[in-house]
């Protein structure tokens, strides 16, 4: 077995540093943008226009879930595609501070009204997209699409460039002063980015992690193909309802949106439920507690198609916009995240940075279970919280913000002391 | 995709390395021209590497349910 076990020598893998970066300050994002929501309180949850609102939003989506994914993506092509990026470490080294000093700007931009941080933001965020598109493009588009999940990578990323390509038009025009419809193009935008780039994204990876890492049955494979197809198409439509002000196709472009999201949610719990671990360990639990909250999202997306009065409430887009990022997407990230990152530390002690008669620690000691609940139990408290803030902003805003500060703290402090317990262990060999 | 049991390895709920050991496991007890299949609930991306790098031919069909089955020739 030797010989041919060390053959797996995934010398193409990219060095620990570079997905590893992303996902240790990432965490910080979510720290800053749950102080603003404490800060602003009653003031964000006017209306999703505020800029501190906006600023918020952003925090989470480029700051938290864009930085994640893509260091993810930088470390899992080769896994999930066959795919290598070339000179990862390079890329890396552009996108990850291109991305967070481009969050904070553009942050910073709207809080303040200055045009000035907002092309600075525009510059950096540009910069480090037009890097990671085609660098990730190069490689993926270059391999047969052979399975669901590369057809998904493929079109996801192809998203993320329209996604990146209108917020970075609708920065020139806010900075600017150009006459354009702003609120329709920014719902294309979130669109883009949030079904598009995260949706197709984050179905591609379950396709290869849900089974793999919950040890669930397979996702039936017709549905799986068309499940990107699907959510393109919407997208399309729906973007050509926007340019010929077309409100029929526009509400069956976002029935179908909707209608895509929840099958495939359905999908995924009813695969959770055949699993074969007993345990519910945390990115189980994670990932429940993800799909309900996305579900619950995707049924008021449904129900706005057909009933457009219901979204003129202002806490309407508020309340979605909590479900879908905070219950949605960060429990899906944070949950992957629990499971990748003692992965990688002890892949990386194990076969690239062995330390000779020295075993390696497991990766339940890499990443104690037990920190990882507490942190869970805290974010979702404060996913609680964020909802009824939505509701009651003058009394919730602050303790929801200060406990989700607390939340992304404290997964900051986890991945932080793995990453530690990893170069601790690295260091006793070298001494 | 007919196989015997004891040319198959079924990794469909099995925790990573072990679909790639089983394989290479059973790879070992196989004549050159004997085949084998692998069982699985995604594309074995790394594997195929090490079947390119050690002369290996495989060939892949997705089935309904979602599994990939992998016929190995060794």
């Amino acid at each position: 077995m030797q010989p041919k076990q060390a053959l797996l020598s995934f010398d193409q893998s990219p060095p620990l540093s570079a997905p590893l970066r992303f996902f240790l300050t990432a965490p910080l994002f979510l720290v800053l943008a749950g102080l603003l929501v404490a800060v602003e309180g009653e003031a964000l949850f006017a209306s999703r226009w505020t800029p501190a609102a906006l600023a918020a939003t952003h925090l989470l989506t480029i700051g938290f879930m864009l930085q994640v994914m893509l260091g993810a993506l930088i470390q899992i092509l080769p896994v999930l595609a066959g795919a290598n990026l070339a000179r990862p470490a390079l890329i890396a080294a552009i996108v990850h501070p291109g991305l967070s000093l481009g969050t904070l700007a553009l942050a910073v931009g709207f809080l303040a009204g200055s045009t000035a941080w907002l092309y600075g933001a525009g510059l950096l965020l540009a910069i480090s997209l037009l890097v990671f598109i085609a660098a990730a493009g190069w490689a993926i588009f270059r391999v047969p699409s052979t399975s669901p999940a590369i057809r998904g990578l493929k079109l996801s990323l192809l998203a993320l460039a329209i996604a990146g390509g209108s917020g970075l038009f609708m920065l020139l025009a806010l900075a600017g002063g150009w006459a354009v419809p702003l609120p329709a193009l920014a719902n294309l935008h979130a669109g883009w980015g949030l079904a598009g780039w995260s949706g197709i994204l984050l179905a591609a990876v379950a396709y290869v992690v849900v089974p793999m890492f919950q040890l669930t049955p397979g996702y039936p494979a017709r549905p799986a193909w068309w499940f990107p197809v699907a959510v393109v198409l919407a997208l399309v439509l729906w973007s050509i309802s926007v340019l010929l002000d077309a409100d029929g196709l526009a509400r069956g472009a976002q029935g179908l949106l909707a209608l895509s999201g929840v099958a495939f949610v359905l999908q995924t719990l009813k695969l959770q439920s055949g699993r074969r671990r007993a345990r519910a360990d945390c990115t189980f639990r994670y990932w429940q507690g993800g799909l309900y909250a996305s579900l619950a999202a995707l049924l008021m997306l449904l129900l706005d198609a057909f009933l457009p009065a219901l979204s003129t409430a202002p806490a309407w887009p508020l309340l979605f916009g909590v479900l879908i990022l905070v219950g949605g997407f960060l429990a899906f990230i944070i949950g992957m995240l629990y499971k990748i990152i003692p992965f990688l530390l002890w892949f990386n002690l194990q076969h690239q940075a062995a330390v000779p008669g020295k075993p390696v620690p497991s990766m339940n000691k890499l990443l104690d279970d037990g920190e990882m609940q507490r942190q869970m139990r805290t974010f979702f408290a404060a996913f609680a919280l964020l909802t009824a803030a939505v509701f009651q902003p003058d009394r919730l805003a602050l303790p929801a913000g200060m406990i989700f500060a607390l939340a992304g703290g404290w997964l900051g402090w986890n991945l932080l002391q793995a990453a530690l317990r990893h170069r601790r262990h690295r260091l006793a060999g070298t001494s | 995709m007919e196989f015997p049991a004891e040319r198959t390895v079924d990794a469909r709920f099995m925790e990573p390395p072990q679909p790639f050991v089983a394989t290479m496991e059973m790879l070992d007890t196989l004549q050159p021209g004997e085949e084998m299949l692998l069982l699985l609930y995604r594309e074995p991306h790394p594997l195929y590497r090490v079947l390119q790098q050690n002369g290996h031919r495989w060939q892949t069909e997705l089935q309904p349910d979602g599994t990939f089955a992998v016929r190995i020739t060794c």
